[in-house]
């Protein structure tokens, strides 16, 4: 069975890649409220994803969760740097799993509250 | 006969050992050979269990007709059968364990009576009638929650250090004392949980000031997002001549996994959903059971069964992944135990239906998603756009909710969401972490009055 992962599209995101050639791969979710990038993963890169952090597990619709806050953000960088959603992405973060489990360390013990 | 009736309690009678009088709670203490003072049970130096919150829910009837801490016969025929030695049927192994070094420094035999200390308060005696050993904790553990070999109607995986249940298991000490527990010095409840508190006959009496005759209890560990409002609103649909006249939410709060919600939010998110008007309050009652979850999926469902039909439920509503973690049991693993049985964990029909089993009703749901078509919160069986749909994951919400991402107003309620940020801001931090569940294990959900003795 295939793996995903989503990266979801707040509005500094969404600013990030305006005019680029990703904005065509815009996931609209739940009715347009949500704004997200849809990854399909190869087995090799999802048992890679997997097996580097603890945390990760395939939930029911079959995308890999639980992974830290800094890997959805390494995520988000390394597309908006190659402007694709394909298995070269999951490299590029792959080449940090160590910077990101670095920041990882530090988001386990305190998140900031977001203001809305 | 169409009329549901409130269900006897399981066993038959509801289990109360608790002394309301100060004078006799001194008594009792005074008449103790030795004293223990309770800890967590520690897994690589974080708390994964606490007794007392057994020892609470044994003596408050949640899970009658269980009076204490089991003999190893009793255990023995759990894991074998799933049934107490008095016949009922009941899913988990519950002990006092404590180390060769504990046992040696108490001195204590069989026939002494044992006070325990909580927060270094007398809290508890348990008068000892076996002293017995584990011999092999990780066995102990596998025969718990099952094998793929053993249960392959439901087990897909072995269990392992990833699953919260099978380490409790694995981490007993090896000295069992068994006996029955009574609490002498009755423990006050710290808010919010206090206002949650609705321990079986309290229960019963609230159902019966209500005027609810037929009541659907939703189990949870999570703060409430659309799609369990869903499940929960959907399901009372079913009772008898009518809807159930009330939904109850039966919150278990005790040490979880990392990245569940802290408990505090957990009751206030329930309860936010009544407040805010989605179910209304008189149909909706938010509860309490501690408990240090074990993830057993079906095992786990029938505990619920027991707790909730302790506490007067006529129905007990499951969906999919009950109370798991991980793709150890099969998805629906519930259902299949509530529906036809599981023969190699006992049961070759549903715990409805086997002797000395359950009365309270299940009402096996599939999965409610959101669909772009219908442009509503749909239920997987109506709903025929299963190309367009998009699932209510917990974790990707909870993905979301850490992302520091405003949740739209279809996956939470602007009021739940308040609840969660409440205490993100009270905590530093959104979810259970280990932080939290160490401080969580000092502090606890209660605290004890003074006692001389």
């Amino acid at each position: 069975m295939s793996k995903y992962m989503s990266v979801l599209l707040d509005d500094k995101r969404m600013e990030a890649i305006k005019g680029s050639s990703l904005e065509e791969k815009i996931d609209k979710m739940f009715g347009g409220a949500l704004n997200a990038f849809t990854l399909k993963l190869s087995d090799n890169k999802a048992k890679e994803v997997m097996d580097a952090f603890f945390t990760a597990r395939v939930d029911s619709r079959g995308f890999i969760t639980d992974v830290p806050i800094a890997f959805s953000r390494t995520l988000f960088e390394e597309i908006a740097k190659a402007k694709s959603l394909g298995d070269d992405v999951i490299d590029g973060v792959l080449a940090r799993v160590d910077e990101i489990k670095e920041a990882a360390e530090k988001e386990s013990e305190f998140l900031p509250v977001p203001e809305f | 006969m169409l009329r549901i009736e409130t269900p006897p309690p399981h066993g038959g009678r509801l289990v109360e050992r608790v002394v309301r009088d100060p004078e006799l709670g001194k008594k009792l203490a005074k008449s103790c050979v030795a004293a223990y003072d309770i800890q967590p049970t520690m897994s690589k130096g974080v708390p994964i269990r606490n007794v007392y919150r057994e020892i609470m829910s044994i003596c408050y009837g949640f899970f009658s007709p269980v009076e204490g801490s089991m003999e190893k016969a009793e255990v023995e025929r759990i894991l074998k059968e799933r049934r107490l030695l008095n016949d009922w049927i009941f899913p988990y192994p519950l002990v006092f364990d404590i180390t060769e070094e504990e046992l040696k420094d108490l001195g204590v035999t069989v026939g002494d009576r044992l006070l325990l200390r909580l927060k270094g308060k007398p809290f508890a005696i348990l008068d000892i009638s076996e002293i017995w050993r584990i011999d092999n904790p990780e066995e102990l553990a596998t025969k718990t929650f099952g094998t793929p070999e053993d249960n392959p109607e439901v087990v897909q995986e072995a269990f392992n250090a990833k699953m919260p249940g099978w380490v409790i298991y694995k981490s007993l000490k090896p000295v069992v004392l068994a006996g029955k527990y009574t609490i002498i010095n009755e423990p006050k409840l710290q808010p919010p949980f206090d206002r949650f508190w609705f321990p079986p006959r309290k229960s019963r009496e609230e159902y019966a000031r209500r005027g609810w005759r037929t009541v659907i209890a939703h189990q949870t560990r999570n703060v409430p997002h659309i799609g369990h409002e869903f499940l929960m609103k959907d399901a009372a649909y079913t009772g008898d001549m009518e809807p159930c006249h009330g939904i109850i939410v039966n919150a278990i709060i005790g040490v979880k996994r990392a990245g569940d919600y802290p408990d505090e939010a957990i009751v206030e998110g329930h309860e936010a959903v009544n407040l805010g008007g989605y179910i209304k309050p008189e149909r909706h009652l938010v509860t309490i059971t501690l408990w240090d979850m074990r993830y057993g999926n079906p095992l786990e469902s029938m505990l619920h069964g027991i707790i909730r039909q302790n506490m007067g439920c006529t129905h007990h509503m499951f969906g999919r992944d009950h109370a798991a973690v991980g793709e150890y049991y099969e998805m629906f693993a519930t259902q299949t135990l509530w529906s036809k049985g599981i023969p190699s964990f006992g049961f070759p029909a549903s715990v409805n239906d086997v002797p000395y089993g359950l009365h309270i009703r299940p009402q096996n749901m599939r999965e409610f998603w959101y669909c772009p078509v219908c442009n509503e919160i749909a239920y997987s069986e109506c709903c025929g756009h299963t190309k367009q749909k998009q699932k209510f994951s917990g974790s990707f919400v909870r993905g979301m909710v850490a992302e520091g991402i405003f949740p739209p107003k279809v996956i939470f309620r602007p009021e739940v969401y308040k609840v969660i940020v409440k205490w993100w801001k009270e905590f530093d931090f959104p979810f259970c972490n280990e932080k939290y569940v160490k401080e969580k294990e000092v502090r606890l959900e209660v605290d004890l009055p003074d006692m001389d003795i």
